[in-house]
């Protein structure tokens, strides 16, 4: 009997507290999207005009979190009228996979370079129509023409990384200079983290053994495989970019990570260090694109010459600081920025990194390898 | 005397033994540590937030000014609550269907219906990305029908659940009331509205627990579901990783649990008052 | 039961709207995915579906038979986990007095509701070498000279380990256990316990000749809950395992994106569903056994 009572009031109790709960989401629910214009995918703006470009003034934007400046989204509507809705992604397999059955509606997408060339192979992105970005004259000669798309037919470059090695100074003694503490050595044992990512593990390994990062082959792939089983038990985890926190943490002393990443930690934290090994490294861009398919593609084109405007460009390097491929911008910057050592390596360092090229081919031989590695 | 008697324990009184208490103290630290850690760093003075550097409300002011992450949370909130209720009349029916009737591939229906608990949920995010864009489903209606696509994927995979729940609590009710209920009189309807469904009750609030929370949580079905500018709270706290979870998303999660317990414990009291009224009746 | 021709229009009405359902947004979709397995890459954005057996029979290889058995032993251990640390714990809220019991259910399912990421960037926060209780044992360290017999103080690994994994994964389906347990010792008729008690049953006797069968079903349904949800995880051994903590999802989720070898991917989530499902269709007949025997 006392059951049965205690029944009946936990499930009113449950119904009310259901229809509360109801209640509260859609209050929230209002509340937030209000901030958001109400929401409602108007054909024409708030004042009912159009935007220069003739299209309505929308743009939607699909693009890494907090991979832009603070105020640059609002900026761009302050200029040109043209609200910029911004969607999120966390890597480059995710924003393929969503589009690879058809694009959903992004008018604007940010991928890196060797999932440009996938692109453009799979036929998912408009060409540009360079008349309509005149601030490519901005961008830094090293990076108007590049071997993952020739003549930058598909893709404006927004930032540029290289791998390295973050490390803690206190630690780590002497500093590090080669691939070899990360791949081949037991002295840091249960202190290394690892880029949780087959294709640029193994290229690396590739460069530590001399070879370049396009030119692996089977029997290389083996060799590597076997030489990252042995290494694994001194590896302590493999992180999924962000390394740098593992490093921040101390869970790690170090890690193989990118220089903007760390270069944003050094900021809070100066017992961190970073260095490209002198093997080389390999070098990566993430690109602004339009996916096939968009609904406003001179809206995306407006929007993309923004990016690359000078001042805009350095409000979005103030806030990410990472390298970028804007020579305006890096002159805006100042000296602090652009002689920063960990954001722009030295051109000899730079010479001995290069740009993976996509290979559909080897790629999954990479993969299956790597979950060889990581069953064993 | 009485100081040292203690009041003997009845043989059921389970709950009152000592082990049992500590087991369940133990419990509870268990399962709210980590809750406790994400409230008090959602105070920290760090950005990256792994390091405890000093104490401010800051992160709550912005939390309240981060548009992206206010409308994710309004957007999973209104699929979480809109995915239940239809979970819920979906999972009943189903969960009576399999307890009261016999059918030709009974057995395989059930199969059926545990599928969605068994299924990766990567696999079921591919299947219904290929599914929603081979029937070309609009991507760019008004909210909230924008986020019909996230919450249809939601109820198929939520209803299973409640099925599997109601269902429990039906293996026990004795059909002898429903045909008493009929033999005084009752149509159809009126047996399953007041004789069934009174008894359904715990189940079905179980059940929409349990829909809500896996609505709420989810985010592999959700991320590949989703179009432009239908971000859900999880799929926006997974994009952060790359540049480190900042402290707003602790205190968004503080201010979550706070809601919860507050309309939980509001809930409580009223059914008190309402209990205590009814009966001094 | 009933057979169904016996109330064809109540059936209708009731079996209409699931099973058309399921069939629309569940069946359809995971038979496009069903074909993909049968097929391969057709360049890198579409499959050509060829009724090649080649992906199960590599799905069949030893490297994935291995992780697919650490898989199934991970999840059985955490659900093993659950189970014992979650009976005590449904026993005491089925037997607290009215007043309490939804106030400890609440306890329980609380943290249920907070965001599954957070929750495990929380226990990241907690275990951490440099996390709250490797600070709280230095401090006990210190507190209590211990250094002066054990040396410095080692932080203690509790995090990118396989112990970290599965300490995540109780973490994340405690409370999937518990519900069933509760729901079903909550319907006990306890007279019955009462009357072995009176026998003169000690009580641990009671609850594993008495209890325990007659929970069953729930104990059951409360196994199943929380084994197949902790074989199809990935973000928690993702995020707070070490290079050896990989599991099937693991491989399942590396298909579908980095890899872009959705046929693959498609063969190897298929097979892990055939064998839940046989799991499953099994208790089903048992079930229906057991009706039919009563």
């Amino acid at each position: 009997m006392n059951d049965r009572i205690s029944l009946e009031a936990l499930k009113s109790n449950r119904r009310s507290l259901l229809k509360g709960m109801g209640a509260a989401a859609i209050g929230i629910s209002f509340a937030g999207l209000a901030g958001c214009g109400g929401g409602e995918s108007a054909k024409v703006g708030a004042d009912g005009k159009l935007a220069a470009t003739g299209e309505a003034p929308e743009l939607n934007f699909y693009n890494w979190d907090t991979y832009i400046g603070e105020t640059t989204l609002e900026d761009y509507k302050g200029a040109s009228g043209t609200n910029v809705k911004m969607s999120l992604f966390a890597n480059n397999d995710e924003l393929f996979a969503k589009l690879r059955a058809g694009n959903p509606g992004f008018d604007v997408i940010v991928p890196s370079n060797d999932f440009v060339e996938r692109m453009v192979q799979s036929d998912m992105i408009l060409p540009l129509d360079m008349a309509q970005i005149p601030n490519f004259k901005n961008i830094d000669p090293a990076f108007t023409d590049v071997a993952y798309d020739p003549g930058r037919k598909y893709s404006m470059p927004y930032t540029w990384l290289v791998l390295g090695i973050g490390y803690r100074k206190s630690k780590v003694k002497p500093e590090p200079d080669s691939w070899k503490v990360l791949f081949d050595s037991d002295q840091y044992k249960g202190r290394i983290a690892l880029l949780s990512e087959a294709g640029d593990l193994f290229r690396l390994y590739g460069k530590y053994l001399g070879k370049s990062v396009n030119e692996l082959n089977a029997a290389d792939i083996k060799r590597i495989e076997a030489m990252m089983i042995k290494q694994k038990p001194f590896v302590k985890a493999f992180h999924e970019d962000n390394g740098q926190d593992l490093l921040v943490k101390g869970e790690v002393d170090l890690v193989l990570e990118y220089n903007g990443d760390i270069a944003q930690k050094m900021v809070e934290d100066p017992d961190i260090g970073f260095v490209v090994p002198k093997e080389g490294s390999q070098l990566n861009s993430d690109s602004l694109c339009i996916p096939k398919g968009a609904p406003h593609p001179k809206n995306a084109h407006a929007f993309i010459n923004y990016l690359l405007d000078g001042n805009v460009g350095k409000g979005i390097t103030e806030a990410i600081q990472y390298p970028t491929p804007n020579g305006k911008v890096k002159e805006l910057m100042g000296e602090e920025y652009s002689n920063n050592q960990v954001i722009f390596p030295r051109a000899d360092v730079l010479s001995k990194c290069e740009y993976a090229k996509f290979n559909a081919d080897i790629q999954p031989l990479f993969e299956e390898a790597f979950t060889r590695v990581r069953a064993a | 005397m009485s100081l040292f008697t203690r009041k003997p324990l009845a043989p059921l009184e389970y709950t009152k033994r000592l082990w049992l208490r500590s087991w369940i103290a133990a419990v509870t630290l268990f399962l709210y540590a980590p809750l406790l850690v994400l409230f008090v760093f959602s105070f920290n003075d760090s950005k990256a937030n792994v390091v405890w550097r000093g104490f401010t409300f800051k992160y709550y002011a912005k939390l309240f000014k981060n548009d992206g992450l206010m409308s994710a949370l309004g957007n999973s909130l209104t699929i979480a609550f809109l995915a239940t209720v239809v979970s819920l009349v979906l999972g009943a029916l189903a969960a009576v269907m399999l307890w009261r009737f016999r059918f030709p591939a009974k057995a395989g229906v059930e199969g059926v219906m545990a599928l969605p608990i068994v299924v990766p949920e990567i696999c079921m995010g591919v299947a219904m990305l290929v599914f929603f864009a081979a029937i070309e489903w609009p991507t760019d209606l008004p909210w909230p029908l924008n986020l019909s696509a996230i919450t249809i994927a939601h109820i198929t995979f939520c209803f299973p659940f409640v099925t599997m729940v109601v269902r429990a609590r039906l293996a026990n009710f004795n059909r002898e009331e429903e045909e008493a209920a009929k033999d005084l009189g009752a149509n159809e309807w009126q047996a399953f509205r007041d004789v069934l469904l009174p008894h359904m009750k715990p189940g079905l609030i179980a059940g929409a627990l349990l829909a809500f929370t896996l609505s709420l949580d989810d985010f592999v079905i959700t991320f590949f579901t989703s179009g432009p500018n239908t971000t859900t709270f999880p799929v926006k706290v997974y994009s952060m990783v790359r540049f480190s979870v900042t402290p707003e998303v602790n205190a968004v999660s503080t201010l979550l649990i706070l809601l919860t317990i507050i309309l939980t414990t509001v809930a409580l009291k009223l059914q008190n008052i309402a209990g205590d009224a009814g009966a001094h009746k | 039961m009933q057979d169904w021709k016996t109330q064809r229009s109540a059936f209708a009405a009731i079996a209409t709207a699931p099973t058309l359902w399921l069939l629309l947004f569940f069946i359809i979709p995971l038979a496009i995915v069903w074909a993909y397995s049968f097929g391969s890459n057709d360049g890198l954005t579409s499959i050509k579906i060829s009724g090649t057996f080649a992906n199960y029979a590599r799905a069949l290889e030893p490297l994935y038979l291995q992780i697919f058995g650490k898989s199934v032993a991970v999840a059985a251990l955490t659900t093993l986990i659950c189970l014992i640390v979650g009976f005590p714990v449904a026993l005491a809220i089925s037997f607290a007095t009215p007043k309490w019991k939804p106030w400890l259910l609440l306890l329980i399912m609380l943290p249920f509701w907070t965001n599954l990421l957070i929750r495990t960037y929380a226990l990241l926060s907690l275990l951490g070498t440099r996390g709250v209780v490797n600070q709280g044992a230095e401090w006990f360290w210190g507190a209590f000279g211990l250094a002066g017999m054990f040396g410095p103080f080692e932080p203690l690994p509790l995090l990118y380990n396989n112990f970290a994994v599965i300490f995540g994964l109780v973490y994340v389906h405690l409370p999937f256990m518990v519900l069933p347990l509760y729901a079903a010792l909550d319907r006990l008729d306890k007279s019955l316990i009462e009357a072995s008690l009176d026998l003169g049953a000690g009580h641990w006797t009671t609850i594993t000749r008495i209890v325990a069968p007659l929970a069953a079903p729930g104990i059951i349904s409360g196994l199943i809950i929380t084994f197949v949800p902790a074989l199809g995880s990935y973000l928690t051994p993702d995020l707070m395992g070490g290079t050896d903590s990989q599991m099937i999802a693991n491989v399942v989720e590396r298909q579908f994106k980095r890899a872009n070898d959705w046929p693959f991917g498609a063969a190897l989530s298929f097979l892990l569903m055939y064998a839940t499902f046989i799991l499953i269709a099994l208790q089903a007949l048992r079930n229906r056994k057991a009706e039919a025997g009563r």
